[in-house]
């Protein structure tokens, strides 16, 4: 028999409140140590599947229908209260913006030691503790001295490697990555891709990564989900994926993505034609 | 195979009625008309002395004459058409003074923000000295020296308040300036000036409209304040900061001399800067 | 830096490339460092551009690469004088703009055009695509009616219906296009591209460079494409050029470097690169 999956959501949807649709019929499982990749263009709802899970929609959206369940528990049973201790319990986020997550005017370290100590009841000596283990596992050279530093004395990559550390601190068996390398510099997103493996593979952690880059989701996804306006369009592993992708979207997505090591493949926008004919089908479903 | 616009659904124009805007408008329009109109519509001459009918109280209460609706001061003019005439002087006050404030203090703080450098630097000094006077007291002084009259009043005001305008519009101009459409003026080959006026201009004019209402607002108070005072216009004519000031002293027999001119000289500050507001909601492209 | 490197990285005269439109020598630019002024006195300064020599050959397009803070936005903006460098020269079509003053550089302006990394800020919130585009045209003297407006918009695949549009009603990769179409309006011989596709999705971002490169065939332009995604680059320009604070690293026709990068940096972008295919060892080095 199968262990329960770590994050199992089923027809989940989610509309604005003049009732526009913004996820539609969603499912999907993430598996214990798995990363599950959710790819699509700006306007695909990708990042709302994560705020969803987490329970920090956007004012103006609400979940209509559909359940999820963290480690078998369906989330909409508990009240606000307790869903909100439980999420934190499990899951963490790692943010897309490393210069808007981390608070200005308050101190690295105060911002990993804080939850650990307000949320997770630890002992203030063991989460600094364990922030400096932390930080020493992202590799920051001088993990002490960022503990003392202020947000704007670090560079991007630094920011995004302390939220990582953060992230990771609680040691969450669930993490949310909402698109975390998009503003970094191809250099510097490498190395938080390895590092985020690199702890993910360690400590079993099941990741929902959220990313608009085919090239991302083939380096680090084992399972992948394509969204197009709210809908999955495929679901399959990220192997399967590349090899033969079976919807016509997630091909055209993957010719869009140059490739400096075929520079002889053509490369082209996902066609208008194939847009118009699956936002038709959406809109008959919708009707129906 | 051009890309034509899909109609924007969720741009719902339902328009609805923007209260914020018709209140104060309505308001300030019957006073306009009201003030235009002064001779004809007020019921008896503002400057009229009864003493057998002093201190009439208003329609509503017992022993009041036919005619005298809002009732009489102590020397038996009519509260109603001093308001009235009191308008007039509010609003021509109000609305020459806020002008020329506002286009003396946009054009420095456009200028400080544009160009930068020494302009910046000499505006902003000024700014700062200018700052560090007690407002009301260089009223005073002002009108004190250059004489009591509607000029001095109006003069007093702009000399005043114009380091409002400069401050705020300054800084919002520094922003606009950073934007790329500034860079994309000069290789597009707009002369400096040009791109002032025809770029950063009317992104700064919502703000400078705005401030333009509220100084509006802030002019009636100061007029009214100058009037208390009695440095306002000769004392002989009606204002609504005289009017308060003699009914002061009859405050616990004849409230009603103090009452409804501080009724209409709190609606107009009001509505001025609610209109303001309302105006910047109606009007800008980008909030819509 | 060692010999093996620098040897490609001087334009080599005996090359067979078509004549330079622009070409630059001894470029040098820094900044005051107002972090770390002190008290009293002039703040220290910054270098960014260390001494830049470089020629963007006519009719190419020319792809200038490097991580943030290599100083590749700041040698566009010097190549279209947004910015004047503290010395050495910029040569366009033979003359030494560098250092003219802004009234001298206007009747130029025309032929160095630039289309901006993010189109939001680089379309006046205020103003009408129509508007935008006709705006420059009319400065010009080359018309600048809307019918002009539109015919440009025709050309960057955006429909008469767009004209009347605010930009904040636009998608970004339509917003992007207006941008393009504001550029070529003006029939340009030069236009800098920075990073004009990092903020857009693949599909946005293939159809502007797909675009670009045809709008570019067609008219022949001298282009200068400023990005970090070494992809793009491979797939759009004809010569690449690695920037590595403030330096040339390495310089020459694409298919060479990528072929045979000679300098470190150049193998770290490339192997930084996720490609859209299953690798792996991508993550061992």
């Amino acid at each position: 028999m199968t262990p329960p999956s770590m994050l199992d959501i089923r027809n989940l949807n989610v509309a604005l409140l003049n009732g526009r649709p913004i996820l539609r019929d969603v499912s999907l499982t993430v598996a214990p140590g798995e990363v599950r990749a959710l790819v699509g263009e700006s306007g695909a709802g990708k990042s709302m599947i994560g705020k969803a899970v987490l329970g920090i929609l956007p004012r103006g959206l609400k979940v209509t229908s559909g359940e999820i369940l963290l480690e078998g528990q369906p989330l909409h049973d508990l009240r606000p209260a307790a869903r909100r201790r439980r999420v934190a319990e499990v899951a963490a986020l790692i943010p897309q913006d490393p210069l808007t997550a981390l608070n200005p005017v308050r101190r690295i370290g105060a911002q990993i030691v804080d939850p650990l100590i307000k949320i997770h009841g630890w002992a203030r000596p063991a989460a600094q503790a364990r922030a400096l283990d932390l930080l020493h596992r992202v590799h920051i050279r001088a993990p002490e001295r960022v503990m003392q530093s202020y947000p704007h004395e670090l560079s991007g990559g630094m920011r995004q490697r302390v939220l990582i550390a953060s992230a990771f601190a609680a040691s969450p068996r669930l993490i949310v990555a909402d698109e975390p390398t998009t503003a970094l510099d191809v250099t510097v997103q490498k190395q938080i891709l390895r590092l985020i493996r690199e702890l993910q593979q360690e400590t079993g952690t099941a990741v929902l990564f959220v990313t608009h880059d085919m090239g991302v989701v083939a380096k680090i996804s084992q399972q992948v989900s394509v969204l197009f306006q709210g809908k999955v369009m495929e679901d399959a592993p990220t192997q399967a994926v590349f090899d033969a992708p079976d919807h016509a979207y997630t091909r055209a997505l993957i010719a869009a993505t140059p490739s400096y090591a075929d520079p002889e493949r053509p490369f082209s926008p996902v066609p208008q034609s194939l847009i118009a004919e699956m936002s038709a089908a959406l809109a008959m479903e919708v009707r129906r | 195979m051009a890309e034509t616009s899909l109609p924007t659904a969720p741009r719902a124009r339902v328009r609805r009625l923007n209260l914020r805007l018709w209140l104060p408008l309505s308001w300030i329009g019957t006073l306009v008309v009201v003030a235009l109109a002064a001779p004809w519509v007020a019921p008896h001459d503002p400057l009229a002395q009864d003493l057998f009918f002093e201190r009439l109280p208003p329609f509503f209460l017992a022993g009041t004459e036919p005619g005298f609706w809002l009732g009489t001061d102590s020397l038996g003019r009519d509260v109603l058409s001093r308001m009235i005439h009191g308008a007039r002087i509010a609003l021509l006050v109000s609305v020459s003074a806020a002008l020329i404030t506002c286009i003396f203090g946009s054009a420095l703080g456009l200028l400080a923000g544009y160009y930068g450098g020494w302009w910046d630097r000499v505006i902003s000094r000024l700014v700062d000295i200018w700052m560090a006077f007690p407002p009301v007291l260089f009223a005073v002084l002002l009108v004190a020296v250059m004489g009591t009259g509607l000029t001095s009043v109006i003069a007093a005001i702009a000399l005043i308040d114009w380091t409002r305008f400069a401050r705020v519009i300054r800084a919002e101009t520094m922003v606009q300036a950073r934007m790329d459409y500034v860079d994309s003026a000069r290789i597009g080959g707009a002369r400096r000036l040009a791109t002032l006026v025809g770029e950063i201009l009317p992104n700064v004019l919502p703000s400078i409209i705005a401030l333009l209402m509220l100084e509006m607002g802030i002019a009636v108070i100061v007029e009214a304040i100058l009037s208390f005072v009695n440095l306002s216009i000769s004392s002989d004519d009606p204002t609504w900061g005289s009017m308060i000031a003699e009914g002061r002293n009859a405050i616990h027999f004849a409230w009603w001399v103090l009452l409804f001119p501080l009724i209409a000289l709190f609606l107009t500050v009001l509505s001025f800067s609610q209109l303001g507001e309302g105006l910047k909601q109606r009007f800008d492209p980008v909030l819509q | 830096m060692n010999a093996q490197l620098n040897s490609r990285s001087l334009p080599d005269p005996s090359s067979t490339a078509p004549a330079p439109l622009v070409s630059i020598r001894g470029l040098r630019l820094s900044f005051p460092d107002q972090a770390n002024k002190p008290l009293f006195g002039a703040a220290p300064r910054i270098e960014v551009l260390k001494g830049i020599d470089l020629d963007l050959p006519a009719g190419q397009i020319t792809g200038i690469v490097g991580e943030s803070g290599s100083g590749k936005s700041t040698l566009g903006r010097v190549m279209v004088r947004l910015l004047a460098p503290d010395t050495g020269t910029v040569l366009f079509d033979g003359q030494d703009i560098a250092q003219l003053d802004e009234a001298a550089l206007r009747p130029l302006r025309r032929d160095l055009q630039m289309i901006f990394q993010d189109p939001m800020s680089s379309l006046n919130p205020r103003h009408r695509v129509w508007q935008i585009i006709a705006a420059p045209l009319r400065r010009f003297g080359l018309g600048g009616t809307r019918v002009e407006a539109v015919a440009a918009l025709d050309k960057v695949g955006l429909g008469a219906d767009f004209a009347e549009r605010f930009p904040h009603e636009l998608s970004g990769g339509q917003r992007q296009r207006v941008g393009i179409a504001r550029a070529i309006a003006l029939e340009p011989r030069f236009i800098l591209a920075d990073e004009i596709v990092s903020g857009l999705d693949v599909s946005s971002q293939a159809q502007v460079l797909t675009l670009l490169k045809t709008l570019a065939r067609e008219m022949n332009l001298t282009l200068a494409f400023i990005s970090h995604d070494l992809s793009v680059i491979r797939h759009l320009c004809d010569r690449v050029v690695v920037l590595y604070h403030g330096e040339i690293l390495e310089q020459g026709p694409v298919a060479e470097v990528f072929a045979a990068p000679q300098s470190e940096i150049t193998r770290t972008l490339l192997a930084a690169i996720p490609l859209p295919e299953l690798d792996a060892h991508w993550f061992d080095d």
